[in-house]
């Protein structure tokens, strides 16, 4: 694939504003949560954005590419098996891990950025890219620690892991807002490393800050800072989407619109 | 959301002006009519009715406090609507309304007509062989009548609804119910609700004879007017730019402040 097509601003669809996504003006292609759709029965909703023409990527959140089991290749399967049910252009997932000992997580935890780690990483991305029917694009995660002994900073740990694969980059700019409040990472140099011609999409969410932690909740408003690294990253690139993400807590459509304004309102600005 | 101003003078809620037209159900969806028209609360294709803000922000009423708070976690559509007929809030808008006299006191009723005809019939035809039963085939027919001629709405009651119109997509519900049509279109379109989400809500009639005016003008035949974008999330079609304005569209006619 030469490049990612120019998909623009989109939200991350979920059966409980199903209506409200349909109605939305501006909704130019919408993210499904993989693991929720079942192949031979898709939603309704979904059905009538294809018809309408929105692409519909999924979005998967249990491969756990950063593990150190084997990749569960029927998670995989089901991925790309959704992927050709919508028509996707590409599938994603996390840099991370969510299970381990037979034991699920429950969140999506960070990968220790040491070379063997990458190791691991990398053999999971080209098993799971060999069965799969269309490009996966890897996502950067929000972490509450840092393992340590750290070969590499994030950013130098996705080029190289791009480098190695040939995926692409899913670039969450509410992730690294989080990342720089509650471990100190520098966004900027996150972007200064990464190879911004390999960036699929960027997502864009809100959180909200409990004592000294910021929780990339997916439930509360986004924040102006968040926008921020949007708009620090557009300077440096047009990127070929913008979607954003609310998973729960869901405010009015209004408020959703005005969202959505607001983030192509930093993606314009820079389209001149 | 506009309160109608009727033709006596009589200012009523969409919630009342449910009631008065086809009981604590409709005034129940009436409710939910004007909370969805508000962007208080989100219906989702299965059905799910769920509370915009988890706080009860925006409720105008104690029937709207009540839905909202059953709405912290997505309910059913149809459920919503059977709860909140059967709340005490609901209850509390019944008394209001008899204290108003625009209701009676309900009475004891036997659902069966037949039953009534069957006894009337076997009184009417024992009476030929024993006469003095002509007294109790005449008291019969009065508690028959009693039971049976009494009108949940008084005239007063009827006449409060004289004049209400589907001027806007709530009332087009407190008059018609979600699954009911104005001219044609349901209106659950009026709120983008996909059929499925409102097939479970009983088909009632009007009981009010008063509200005869209320299929007349209005939103179904202002076309995309009511129901579409353009009033759609915003307060109501009588407020809204597309509708309210101009005396010949929608909304002109019913009143509103």
């Amino acid at each position: 694939m030469a490049g990612i097509k120019d998909l623009g601003v989109g939200i991350g669809w979920r059966s409980e504003i199903d209506l409200t996504v349909e109605r939305l003006p501006g909704v130019d292609f919408v993210e499904v949560v993989a693991e929720n759709l079942h192949i031979g029965h898709l939603p309704e909703s979904v059905t009538l954005l294809l018809e309408r023409g929105v692409p519909v990527l999924p979005h998967a959140v249990s491969l756990s590419l950063g593990g150190a089991e084997e990749v569960d290749l029927h998670r995989v399967e089901h991925l790309g098996a959704v992927a050709e049910a919508v028509g996707a252009p590409m599938v994603s997932d996390h840099v991370c891990f969510v299970r381990a000992g037979g034991l699920d997580s429950g969140h999506l935890m960070p990968v220790p950025r040491t070379r063997d780690a990458l190791d691991v990483l990398v053999a999971n991305v080209k098993l799971a890219q060999r069965n799969l029917p269309v490009p996966l694009a890897l996502e950067n995660v929000a972490a509450l620690l840092e393992w340590p002994d750290g070969e590499l900073s994030e950013g130098q740990f996705l080029a190289e892991l791009v480098e190695r694969t040939d995926c692409w980059l899913l670039v969450d700019v509410a992730n690294l807002y989080a990342n720089a409040r509650n471990i100190g990472t520098d966004p900027e140099r996150f972007l200064d490393e990464i190879p911004l011609e390999r960036l699929a999409y960027v997502h864009v969410a809100g959180g909200e800050q409990h004592g000294d932690i910021y929780h990339d909740t997916h439930a509360h408003a986004v924040l102006p800072e968040v926008l921020g690294v949007l708009d620090e990253l557009c300077s440096r690139v047009a990127p070929p989407g913008v979607l954003l993400e609310r998973d729960d807590n869901y405010p009015s459509d209004t408020e959703i619109a005005d969202e959505l304004a607001a983030i192509r309102a930093v993606v314009d600005k820079h389209r001149g | 959301m506009a309160t109608p101003t009727t033709a006596r003078g009589t200012r009523l809620s969409p919630e009342e002006i449910g009631f008065l037209t086809a009981g604590p159900g409709r005034a129940a969806e009436a409710a939910l009519a004007r909370l969805l028209d508000a962007g208080l609360i989100r219906v989702s294709r299965d059905g799910l009715v769920s509370a915009v803000h988890q706080n009860g922000h925006g409720a105008t009423t104690p029937i709207e406090a009540r839905i909202l708070t059953q709405l912290r976690k997505p309910v059913p559509f149809s459920a919503v609507v059977r709860n909140t007929a059967n709340s005490a809030e609901m209850r509390a808008l019944q008394q209001d309304l008899r204290g108003r006299r625009l209701t009676r006191s309900p009475r004891p009723r036997l659902g069966a007509w037949w039953v009534f005809l069957v006894i009337g019939s076997f009184l009417a035809l024992a009476a030929i062989t024993e006469p003095w039963l002509l007294i109790g085939t005449a008291g019969f027919l009065v508690f028959a009548w009693w039971s049976f001629g009494a009108k949940p709405l008084t005239r007063a009651g009827r006449a409060a609804l004289e004049g209400v119109t589907t001027s806007d997509r709530v009332l087009a519900v407190a008059l018609e119910g979600f699954r009911g049509k104005i001219s044609g279109r349901p209106v659950a379109d009026l709120f983008g609700l996909p059929q499925n989400v409102v097939g479970k809500l009983p088909r009632k009639k009007k009981r009010a004879a008063g509200s005869a005016a209320a299929s007349s003008g209005g939103c179904g035949s202002c076309g995309s007017g009511c129901g579409g974008s353009s009033c759609g999330s915003s307060s109501s079609c009588s407020g809204g730019s597309s509708c309210g304005g101009g005396g010949g569209g929608c909304g002109g006619g019913g009143g509103g402040d």
